[in-house]
């Protein structure tokens, strides 16, 4: 049973504190990625999990043993570093067979075999008898893999494997562990500061930021219903929009824009008085502004200019910056249908529902009202 | 030096002029430093191969030539030192062996391991560094003749012992005092190599479950053969061309167990006066044993300073 469970978890280097407080589970043969920015805690965390730094505070289990200060030998972990850390005077052969040598209940020939097997299914069986160096980089991951995946494990840990590769190998090799970790079920802990790896692949994601844990859920959840703003901006490509402003009898008044709140948005928001309205790009409805620029607009559309249009084929991502806006400072953007063309310079109508909009408190961050979701495909939050 | 003709250069003339001046500049400098460095070498070569007239009547850098030539001189000194040489390299070679060995061993454990108290231990080394020879010969002396006297007790045990002597055992306390003296400095030597080893290598190796002695063995070991070429050469050099603590240790030239960098001072010397062309013969002959290591490691030697300057 590899279930992981962080209680208060703390790790200080000297005055620094790396990470403060960690406390969640991660279930049994369950994919968690770790994700945040730069600096966030999250390799250190990785680093604790396997044993090659000592929580300052706080206990740490791996199938519920207290695993604080055991040593990396007897943890019963692999991990898959960023750089592969293959030895490189050794053949590949060698490099996988290495980590089983200490696992007991094998014979050499069945060691031998196991690393045949281990090797075909990722591929590298032709590539045995050669070193690390003579390989290309894609082929020392799947050795880097293959060290990890021999021993079973009762964890895997990964730190950024797919940093080092290329836009298409990364593409592919993402569904590639995606697909070995759901036939091996074997829990594993991904470490990476790419939102799209982390949506894509993990069972439930968990954001950090500057050694806090931010919010722990499932990939869906925290794009829908991110618990603060940090969340809800690190979440998501394009970004969510941000709109700064204060609270007004109406609703929300920014510099440029004035929304008027709806019953529900109302209810959320309460007394709070300085508010951060988000919007997802993909929540954006552009639409040519026609003719007559006396057009009357209604309480949630107002008119923009496209600043700068981005094609990727499937859609486009537009920048749009208010009417009145001259510097530019305040954009939003959005993303339309790639068959709907839009041209920089134009003038459009934006118009944003109420129900796709998030409010945040100014202060805090924290998430005051997140979008509604249609009852039919509504989770249970 | 490629002196091509720049495009930014306009004045033509100037830098016909420059080209000319500076070439002239490094070409004489280049000479100057080759004559500096090779004059000394080519002459004890040329005297080595001169009879003691030639010596005395031709000029020192010139080569013998017709009744000049001598290989008397060389025949003398290869009979004079075949003893010594076998004392010095029983001596140098084990003690260069040993001291490599466990300098990287060291090194090893006060870089890529995390104990408490190793920086305190690593100090320790670093002052080890700094001890003078001439500080501690008397004591020295002292322990290995009068506190344990070691060449004494193995004596009986080296006379059993077929192809060496029993005298040879006046060797150990050398080869124990080269080893003791020699582990700080090949200890930073390997230290600055280990630094620039990646990090996750002994990390991978822990996660799969090897001990610390594995790691060394298995992988620090076999990664560190550049730098086990370039520490071997030197401390070799070092060991091997060594004449103070073999002289404290060994105290006369005349003994049996004599390494090579006693004997050569009083070689040569006859009551009237010093034969040079036996002197030089002599040294050439001593100097054999670094050259062809050099030789033989050259390639080693360059990958390793280039892995620590990388």
């Amino acid at each position: 049973m590899g279930r992981i469970q962080f209680d208060h978890l703390t790790k200080q280097f000297g005055e620094t504190v790396a990470v403060e407080d960690l406390t969640f589970d991660i279930e049994d043969s369950e994919f968690l990625v770790l994700v945040g920015p730069s600096g966030c805690g999250k390799s250190t965390t990785l680093r604790m999990l396997a044993g090659l730094e000592t929580p300052t505070s706080g206990d740490l289990y791996i199938a519920d043993e207290h695993m604080n200060y055991r040593v990396p030998q007897n943890r019963d972990i692999a991990m898959v570093f960023q750089d592969y850390a293959l030895y490189p005077h050794m053949t590949i052969r060698e490099n996988i067979r290495f980590g089983l040598e200490e696992e007991p209940g094998y014979t050499e020939a069945e060691r031998d075999e196991r690393v045949e097997d281990v090797a075909e299914t990722l591929g590298i069986d032709d590539l045995l008898d050669r070193k690390p160096g003579e390989l290309s980089g894609g082929q020392q991951q799947r050795v880097a893999l293959g060290r990890a995946i021999v021993r079973d494990p009762e964890v895997f840990l990964m730190d950024e494997p797919l940093a080092n590769l290329d836009a298409k190998l990364r593409t592919q090799m993402r569904t590639e562990l995606q697909r070995l970790q759901e036939e091996l079920d074997v829990t594993t802990v991904y470490v990476t500061h790419n939102q799209t790896e982390a949506m894509t692949m993990g069972d439930r994601i968990a954001v950090l930021n500057d050694g806090r844990l931010q919010q722990v859920g499932e990939p869906l959840e925290l794009y829908h219903a991110p618990e603060n703003q940090f969340v809800a901006g690190f979440i998501g490509e394009p970004m969510m929009n941000f709109l700064h402003g204060d609270r007004s009898e109406e609703g929300f008044v920014g510099e440029y824009i004035e929304y008027p709140f709806d019953e529900r948005l109302e209810r959320a928001v309460g007394d709070a008085a300085d508010l951060v309205l988000g919007i997802r790009p993909e929540a954006i409805d552009v639409r040519h502004a026609g003719e007559s620029a006396s057009q009357s607009l209604g309480p949630h559309e107002f008119r923009m200019t496209v600043t700068v249009t981005e094609t990727h084929g499937d859609q486009n991502v537009v920048t749009l910056t208010h009417a009145e806006d001259e510097a530019s400072h305040d954009t939003i953007r959005a993303v339309t249908d790639g068959m709907h063309i839009v041209n920089a310079g134009e003038s459009v109508i934006v118009t944003v529902e109420p129900d796709a909009v998030h409010v945040f408190d100014g202060e805090t961050g924290e998430a005051l009202c997140n979008r509604r979701l249609e009852t039919a495909r509504e989770l249970t939050i | 030096m490629s002196q091509s003709t720049s495009d930014t250069n306009i004045d033509v003339a100037s830098v016909v002029e420059d080209v000319n001046l500076r070439r002239i500049g490094h070409y004489t400098i280049v000479i100057l430093f080759l004559g500096f460095f090779l004059l000394p070498l080519i002459t004890g070569i040329m005297t080595a191969l001169k009879t003691s007239t030639a010596v005395a009547n031709t000029l020192p850098f010139m080569p013998p030539l017709g009744d000049g030539f001598t290989l008397a001189n060389l025949e003398y000194a290869f009979n004079r030192l075949s003893y010594a040489f076998v004392n010095s390299l029983l001596m140098a070679i084990p003690a260069t062996i040993i001291n490599v060995l466990l300098a990287s061993m060291a090194a090893f454990g006060l870089t890529m391991v995390r104990w408490r108290g190793q920086m305190g231990i690593l100090v320790l080394f670093l002052i080890g560094i700094f001890v003078p020879y001439q500080a501690v010969l008397v004591p020295l002396a002292r322990f290995w003749n009068n506190i344990f006297p070691i060449a004494d007790m193995l004596e009986p045990v080296f006379s059993v012992v077929p192809l060496i002597q029993g005298y040879h055992s006046a060797l150990v306390p050398l080869i124990i005092t080269h080893v003791a003296y020699g582990i700080p400095i090949c200890m930073l030597l390997f230290r600055s190599y280990y630094q620039s080893l990646p990090n996750s290598l002994v990390e991978a190796a822990k996660i799969d479950g090897a001990s610390i002695t594995k790691i060394y063995r298995r992988i620090i070991l076999p990664i560190s053969k550049p730098m086990f070429g370039v520490v071997f050469i030197y401390q070799f050099t070092q060991i091997y061309n060594e004449f103070l603590f073999s002289f404290t240790l060994v105290t006369s030239a005349n003994s049996s167990e004599a390494p090579i960098t006693l004997i050569i001072p009083t070689i040569g010397t006859s009551t009237s006066g010093i034969d040079f062309g036996i002197r030089m013969a002599a040294a050439f002959l001593a100097a054999l044993p670094t050259i062809i290591l050099y030789v033989a490691f050259a390639e080693q030697f360059a990958k390793g300073l280039e892995t620590e300057s990388a």
